[in-house]
């Protein structure tokens, strides 16, 4: 579904990205763990188009979009949640969830009629606030509710546009140990046809819902397996938890 | 994205009585004075589509306007169409250039976007100053007001002109906040909010801010041909950069996107300037401090400031009917 | 023939000395910018400050006299400025930078017009500089010439105190990563201060230097701010390289198109700075952070 051959990024002198072929299944889910300035977050703005590569190409369906820009790669499937989280604050959920379904429905730049009352998109609203388990709180204001329930929305944001591939950067960043078990079942409910891109440092989240696993180091890819064999790995332990325990 | 609210409401109601005892009680010089009022609450209003809710703080909107003057003159005069043709007319020319500069400054921001619409603005000055066909330094005299005389108003009668520019202050407040609440508005608001999340949804942010920089030329046209049937002459003067500038200190004074307090600002502006004005010829000093001190103050402008004052009283109630949300996954 | 290369020389002197004064503007709002974030729309009223005192004193006791003292004059400006509205304004958006300096636009053209009156004011060239002098086979005159060695001077100053000083250092620090420089022991304040007055200085300077060229009218900080701004935008916010590159070219596409296309003068110019703007959003030579 998603692939990338040979990426590579260079900023001056340092390769954040060295090489990097990776390779995702329709309805795979990836886990990709490594220290921190392993260049996770620099691969995904890569597979998203907000960086352009030195040299490699990203495939999304066998069709090659190394060249398009962040809109364009989106359209076609790609979307992203963020580690930090990019919410529209001053709205309610509910318009928060519609303003990037509107996007997908092609309502976005409809004038002089509100997107939000368009089928399509309150369809959208509606099964992505039940994947995302925010139907509680769709008329709440985005800074009227909790941290975990803007983790959500942000990962719901993500969703209402419809993807192929979703790329969730850190989604439980910053929510306690129990809130992050939450958001495995949340992750388990997720459409299985739906390619995941995870970025994650809870490694008991990582190992539950992994179909596969890569680890990045200094912008390369060191191991690529089953979660399985990543647990006994001493490469992994090496490189990652060491740093993961000093840290 | 744009909401309306009691308080909304209640000036909105005050500010169109006003209007409307002065359009029947007034002689001429208020008449003219409310005329002008009218004209610029109608730029304002486009200014702060584009400035308050997408963050495009344009320097050329008082060179738009210019250009919409100058299009319904040369429409009517030159071309001989029909009054009301031209006016449409010089609405879609100006939409079509303001919708060009927009595509063209999508990718700048903060002082680079203003910069690059000033700098559309000037080109426009300077091509209407040099530009023999349309007088040049000298202008042009001779336009014309519709004849609506079919349905019986003579809108070369100041009273009847003055309800026409009402009549489409209205309409044109009608369309701001229509363009505002659609799905074009709420992606500017997003784009406002963050212009990266919305291209990593999938939205082509430029055509965005170029559809809206586009409507927001078509209001401002509008107004331009108001202007220019109103003084039936007009002048380079018109396009110059410091009309631009006034323009948005009268947003700013009123309330950067708020739509309302715009229109608040172009009240007192024109008011503050014909008083000041009798008073000394100095009223630039006095204009130019209490830009200043408006800014300085943090208060979005006059009503900004009044908002935030009923909103502060109102706040207690609201808080404690904030349901308890659930917090569970 | 010869005739004809005398014009080009001298339309090529014209280009320069209207790029020096330029230089001289645009430097002080250049680095000011680059290194605070700061923009001040006001620059041309200051220039316009710089000219009237020129023309005041000048008028009691000679141009040097004016031209050594109006710098002084709109330093001090530029300090009442600095410490009562400016430093405060350091940490808001551009919005309100250009709002605020946009009212003290107003409110300098009209203290300008209660204490000189709004008739333009005439300035004599000073005696050591009347006449002309011949410079490649053309007669010159010899105050623009000195316009033109001033600029060249003090752009010379300039890049040898930016490229080759401690203070130049800090300054390059600054414009860099001002947070980076604080944490070098730059006192960022400090440095902030010298230069905005120095700025302020320089663009008292031009208005000094330019009183005798031009008549010395209230509007003369309006009629020359769109132009300043236009060189630094197109050389790019921040740089001293491209504040001379933009007022060369500035300079040259003005005289020429005067010349060689009068109808398409001004909007030429105007044309060029969008262009620049499409194609390098950030100007000519863009400086970091």
């Amino acid at each position: 579904m998603l692939e990338t051959r040979n990426l590579s990024k260079s900023f001056g002198p340092i390769h954040v990205t060295r090489d990097v072929s990776i390779r995702l299944e329709r309805g795979e889910r990836r886990v990709i763990l490594g220290p921190n300035g392993a260049g996770k977050t620099t691969l995904f703005n890569l597979l998203a188009g907000v960086l352009q590569a030195d040299s490699g190409q990203v495939l999304l369906a066998g069709k090659d979009i190394t060249a398009l820009p962040v809109a364009r790669r989106a359209r076609r499937g790609i979307s992203r949640s963020y580690q930090k989280n990019t919410l529209f604050d001053g709205l309610s959920v509910r318009e928060n969830l519609g303003l990037a379904a509107a996007v997908q429905a092609g309502q976005a730049r409809r004038l002089f009629h509100d997107s939000l009352s368009h089928p399509k998109v309150r369809e959208t609203v509606e099964e992505v606030a039940h994947l995302a388990r925010l139907e509680q709180v769709l008329d709440a204001r985005v800074n009227e509710v909790s941290y975990g329930i803007r983790r959500q929305l942000e990962v719901g944001v993500a969703l209402a546009t419809r993807p192929q591939v979703l790329l969730m950067d850190e989604p439980t960043s910053g929510v306690g140990p129990e809130m992050a078990a939450g958001f495995h079942d949340l992750l388990s409910g997720l459409p299985r046809d739906l390619t995941l891109l995870i970025i994650e440092h809870d490694m008991d989240l990582a190992f539950e819902v992994a179909d596969k696993i890569t680890v990045l180091n200094y912008g390369e890819v060191v191991f690529e397996g089953l979660p399985e064999a990543a647990r006994g790995s001493d490469l992994l332990k090496e490189i990652y938890l060491g740093s993961w325990e000093n840290a | 994205m744009f909401r309306h609210t009691t308080f909304r409401y209640l000036v909105l109601a005050i500010l169109g009585a006003g209007a409307l005892f002065q359009a029947f009680s007034a002689g001429y010089f208020g008449l003219e004075v409310l005329i002008e009022i009218l004209i610029l609450a109608i730029l304002v209003l486009a200014l702060d589509m584009v400035a308050g809710f997408g963050g495009m703080v344009s320097l050329c909107h008082g060179a738009l306007m210019g250009l919409g003057a100058y299009a319904y003159a040369m429409l009517s005069s030159i071309v001989g169409l029909p009054p009301l043709a031209a006016l449409v007319g010089a609405m879609a020319i100006v939409g079509a250039l303001a919708w060009i500069i927009g595509a063209i400054c999508a990718r700048s921001h903060g002082i680079y976007f203003i910069m690059a619409t000033l700098a559309f603005g000037q080109m426009a000055y300077s091509y209407i100053f040099q530009t023999p066909i349309f007088g040049g330094d000298d202008g042009m005299g001779g336009i014309t007001r519709p004849d609506l005389s079919a349905i019986g108003i003579d809108l070369n009668d100041s009273r009847s002109f003055a309800l026409f520019c009402l009549a489409g202050l209205v309409l044109a407040y009608l369309a701001a906040v229509a363009v505002l609440r659609s799905g074009l508005g709420r992606s500017l608001c997003g784009i406002h909010h963050s212009e990266e999340r919305m291209r990593a949804l999938g939205l082509t942010v430029w055509r965005v801010k170029a559809d809206i920089f586009g409507l927001s030329g078509l209001i401002t046209g509008f107004a331009g041909a108001l202007a220019a049937m109103h003084v039936m002459y007009i002048s380079p003067g018109l396009l110059d950069w410091t009309v631009s500038g006034e323009a948005l200190v009268v947003v700013i004074l009123g309330g950067l996107g708020t739509l309302v307090g715009p229109l608040v600002g172009a009240v007192a502006f024109v008011i503050l300037k014909h008083e000041l004005s009798a008073v000394t010829p100095y009223w630039h000093l006095v204009v130019g401090v209490v830009l200043i001190v408006v800014v300085l103050s943090r208060a979005n402008g006059i009503f900004g400031w009044l908002e935030a004052r009923i909103g502060a009283r109102r706040i207690f109630p609201t808080h404690a009917a904030v349901k308890k949300v659930p917090n569970d996954a | 023939m010869n005739a004809d290369v005398g014009f080009w020389i001298l339309q090529s002197l014209n280009a320069l000395q209207l790029s020096m004064l330029l230089f001289l503007l645009s430097i002080g709002l250049t680095v000011i910018f680059g290194l605070m974030h700061f923009v001040n729309l006001a620059h041309g009223s200051l220039y316009a400050v710089g000219a009237y005192v020129a023309a005041a004193i000048a008028t009691g006791w000679g141009y040097w006299a004016g031209f050594f003292l109006a710098p002084v004059a709109v330093a001090a400006t530029g300090i009442v400025l600095y410490l009562g509205l400016i430093r405060k304004m350091r940490r808001s958006g551009p919005m309100a930078q250009v709002l605020v300096t946009f009212g003290l636009i107003f409110v300098l053209l009209d203290l300008t017009r209660i204490l000189w009156g709004d008739l333009p004011l005439a300035i004599e060239t000073p005696a050591l500089l009347q006449g002309r002098i011949n410079i490649l086979g053309i007669d010159y005159p010899a105050y623009r010439l000195f316009v033109i060695v001033l600029g060249l001077a003090i752009f010379a100053a300039l890049a040898f105190i930016l490229g080759r000083t401690q203070v130049g250092a800090m300054i390059r620090a600054g414009v860099d990563n001002d947070a980076m420089a604080a944490c070098l022991g730059i006192n960022v304040e400090r440095l902030f201060f010298t230069v905005f007055c120095i700025g302020c200085a320089l663009a008292g300077l031009a208005g000094a230097v330019a009183a005798p060229l031009l008549s010395v009218a209230p509007d003369m900080g309006l009629q020359i701010l769109i132009p300043t701004l236009i060189v630094i935008v197109i050389g790019g916010l921040g740089s001293l390289k491209g504040a001379i590159a933009g007022s060369l070219i500035y300079g040259i596409v003005q005289t020429f198109g005067a010349v060689i296309a009068p109808q398409m003068a001004s909007v030429l110019i105007y044309a060029l700075l969008a262009a620049v703007l499409v194609i390098r959003p950030m100007g000519l030579f863009p400086t970091k952070g």
